[in-house]
């Protein structure tokens, strides 16, 4: 069967083993979700019995839980503290080595080939991130060849999202919870069955060889149904209008003070989101053989030393400081460097803040301060 | 290949590795600061470096990282550059171990450029403090190679004592070429007979015409913010006042997140900056 | 009472805050004013000396100094042409010099002696304030400059972990 991006079929469930399957053969590595400590963690999967069929989670501020729900569902699970984020741009990389040879100094750069992925299970939120990620490191004046190297070898198989936690805020985001494109092939859970959308040539070579039927109207409506309920189902929005002139017009709130005594400058919102694109380089140097490698490491604009500078010491020097950064880049300067928000509405900075700090309530804050 | 991003194929590489260069000469300036002259190792990058003046290098030492440093040379010599360097950090203090022969890592050139295009015809005064005389230096010879082509042009400079001025020795020629060379110290010592106080100051004898004066400063931000506080007062349009800052960089081509001043990237839209684009971020404390 | 001397209205209308005055008060000024003439390096007034002019810089430069025990002459400061100094002898709480000035190029001053100054401002309130308010300017900017001075802005910052 000829199968064109833009095609809809439906597969039964265990057909979704045979996908796997094929993306293995494929020469691909294939990750998804999986239950590991009380948590959602990314990690390669085998076959569908590593997906953790039946969880959903339960995520308020500074509070992440697992709860079985008896079903047969495979993708109720909200994503965790995990983001994809690692797959396109290491927490740790060599950029190069440099090794003194007769005088001369040799540069070498790391030349393992890359490795094929696939994702399997990346909700709209997580899609919104990776293009988020995407305006940040292949931008029309330069990319960034590792991450470069990477994405072109990434398979993307997303979910829709249709049990959305209370910290979701994908909708008034505008990234989800259904999925829209930049899919590969896209999953829409419907009892045993998936309703597949093929988004690309990649894609449409996967569902060749599966057992799958033309997807009909019926199916649609149950995946637009599906969609429509969870959408209903967020609790958590954000007014984004003119967000970014509001933050910008609010530098010297004194919300940043009271927001500033509650955060404990963890990091751990820099840590889990999966648009933060932060990172610091440090030189190593092997005594021994007078090698030195350059690392590149993920860093956060929470940590002191970010704004440091030999000629003017510390830019941010308080946590209000590095709060309101913070803040004012992902949903306010964001826009202006890259055309889209940094925030993608996945809620885990308010999941994964043990202060309980919820960001959507610090815009609300702010917009009522401007409003009076 | 996935639904997107397209074209990755024509997107040219991010610079990450450095291009190797020979320090050729070590120029000891005043205390604590001395000018590197280097030379790319390479025959063609030698002869093919361009850069324009405001722009500056990442300058490696393999072990011990990358400094962002300002070119001080002549543009018009690119083939020897010189950077002027003052030893505050781990990385400026071990430049200051190196001995002629030495290999230093460059990237670059990055970052914005000084407006001399559009000072033909224009009084220009250079305000500047301490080492902000360096990425203005290129400024005074591109400036010197076709003086006729502007009107006044004025260099205010001011250090904290005499022995922290830079480049003395060429003061005299920049006076017989026609730049008004007014220096000040914050502290005098017995020798000095000039000007004591600080450059935001030596505005006061100045008359300008507005209409026709542009402003290009570079030092400490705060003696920056005066310079603009007296510019403005003197009814100098803000598009008119140009701004050098600094922030720490790390990636020099704006995708590491750490010079950013709201949203400008310190490394991308700037160094040089127009006090208007400016305007709404640069008071903010602490930002 | 000096007779008017044409080089002193000279000076004074290079001047352009005394261009903007009323007739009337810059007569009364130009009636106390006086030229004086001093060499390079000599001392103009000291830390000390009852107060005796208010002096504008018409041409050359001072130098504003103080004598620190073990530090000797301090130099705090210099005056350029058009610039206002010894402004202490008039403000009302100030009564001795709390510095010295002296010539650093061959100068030109206008003298004004303090206690007619001051008398002239009493019997013409007018005046008072619009010299006043004109030593008020003078202060402010003076007070700006020193504050910078004293922030050393380009002093070696400390040391750091970064480049």
């Amino acid at each position: 069967m000829t199968v064109r991006t833009g095609d809809a079929f439906v597969i039964q469930k265990s057909s979704l083993d045979d996908l796997l399957g094929q993306l293995r053969q494929a020469g691909y590595e294939t990750y998804g979700p999986r239950v590991d400590r009380g948590a959602i963690v990314y990690r390669p999967i085998a076959s569908t019995a590593d997906l953790p069929r039946g969880y959903s989670t339960e995520q308020k501020p500074g509070s992440f839980r697992l709860a079985q729900t008896g079903s047969r569902r495979l993708f109720d699970a909200t994503p965790g503290a995990d983001s994809w984020k690692p797959m396109l741009f290491p927490a740790r990389q060599s950029l190069f080595e440099v090794t003194p040879s007769n005088g001369d100094l040799q540069l070498t750069f790391d030349q393992t080939e890359p490795t094929r992925r696939a994702l399997i299970g990346v909700r709209a939120c997580e899609l919104a991130a990776i293009e988020v990620q995407d305006r940040v490191f292949l931008r029309p004046d330069f990319s960034d060849p590792g991450y470069r190297q990477r994405r072109e070898n990434l398979f993307l198989v997303a979910v829709d999202c249709h049990d959305p936690a209370a910290t979701c805020f994908c909708h008034a985001m505008g990234t989800g919870p259904a999925v829209r494109d930049g899919f590969d092939l896209a999953l829409s859970e419907l009892g045993d069955e998936f309703l597949v959308r093929v988004g690309s040539q990649a894609g449409a070579s996967m569902i060749g060889d599966l057992q799958a039927t033309p997807a009909t109207a019926f199916h649609h409506q149950a995946a637009a149904t599906a969609t429509e309920r969870a959408i209903r189902s967020q609790v958590r929005t954000i007014d984004t209008t003119d967000l970014p002139a509001l933050l910008l017009s609010a530098l010297d709130s004194p919300r940043w003070d009271q927001v500033g005594d509650r955060c404990l400058n963890c990091t751990s919102c820099t840590l889990v989101c999966p648009t933060c694109f932060c990172w610091d380089v440090v030189d190593t140097s092997d005594l021994a053989t007078g090698r030195t490698e350059r690392v590149r490491l993920w860093d956060s604009c929470f940590n002191p030393d970010h704004s440091y500078h030999a000629g003017g010491g510390l830019v941010r020097p308080t946590v209000r400081a590095r709060y309101r950064q913070w803040l004012t880049h992902k949903l306010g300067s964001w826009v202006e460097q890259f055309g889209v928000s940094g925030c993608v509405g996945c809620g885990r900075c308010i999941t994964w803040c043990p202060a309980g700090i919820d960001i959507t309530e610090e815009v609300a804050a702010l917009r009522q301060e401007a409003g009076e | 290949m996935t639904a997107r991003p397209p074209a990755l194929a024509q997107l040219p590489q991010v610079l990450l590795g450095p291009a190797w260069a020979r320090l050729e000469s070590i120029q000891p300036e005043v205390e604590g600061i001395s000018t590197f002259w280097l030379r790319f190792e390479d025959e063609e990058l030698a002869s093919t470096y361009r850069f324009q003046a405001g722009q500056f290098n990442m300058l490696y030492l393999p072990g011990y990282g990358e400094s962002a440093i300002s070119i001080s040379s002549d543009p018009a010599v690119p083939d020897r550059l010189g950077h002027t360097i003052r030893f505050v950090g781990n990385v400026t203090r071990a430049f200051n171990r190196l001995r002629p022969g030495d290999l230093v890592g460059v990237r670059g050139p990055f970052g914005s450029t000084w407006p001399i295009d559009q000072l033909p015809g224009q009084d220009v005064i250079l305000a500047t403090g301490g080492i902000g005389l360096a990425p203005l230096r290129p400024v005074v010879y591109r400036l010197l190679a076709e003086r006729h082509k502007y009107g006044r042009i004025v260099l205010l400079y001011g250090a904290r004592t005499p022995g922290d001025l830079l480049y003395t020795s060429e003061f005299d020629a920049w006076q017989q070429a026609g730049i008004e060379t007014v220096v000040s110290v914050d502290r005098a010592d017995e020798t000095w007979q000039g000007h004591v106080g600080v450059v935001p100051m030596l505005f006061y004898r100045l008359r300008v015409d507005p209409e026709k004066t542009w402003i290009l400063s570079c030092g400490p931000e705060i003696m920056m913010r005066f310079v603009v506080y007296e510019a403005l007062a003197r009814r100098i349009a803000p598009e008119r006042i140009f701004l050098s800052l600094e922030r720490n960089m790390k990636c020099g081509q704006g995708f590491c997140g750490h010079c950013q001043l709201g949203p400008l990237f310190i490394c991308k839209q700037g160094p040089v900056f127009d006090y208007q684009t400016l305007e709404p971020y640069l008071q903010v404390e602490d930002f | 009472m000096s007779k008017e001397d044409p080089a002193v209205r000279a000076r004074l209308a290079e001047i352009p805050w005394f261009m903007e005055l009323e007739q009337s008060h810059f007569d009364r000024l130009l009636s106390i004013a006086s030229l004086r003439q001093v060499e390079a390096g000599e001392r103009i007034f000291s830390e000390s000396d009852e107060q005796d002019n208010l002096y504008i810089l018409a041409r050359g430069r001072v130098a504003i100094e103080l004598h620190v025990p073990s530090r000797g002459r301090v130099r705090l400061a210099t005056v350029e042409p058009l610039e206002v100094f010894g402004w202490s002898s008039v403000t009302p709480v100030v009564r001795l010099r709390t510095a010295s000035a002296s010539a650093v190029l061959p100068s030109e001053l206008i003298a004004f002696p303090a206690d007619r100054l001051r008398a002239a401002c009493d019997a013409d309130p007018t005046l008072g304030y619009v010299v006043m308010r004109r030593l008020a300017n003078v202060i402010a900017a003076r007070l700006m400059v020193t504050r910078l001075q004293l922030l050393d802005i380009f002093a070696h910052p400390s040391e750091g972990p970064t480049s």
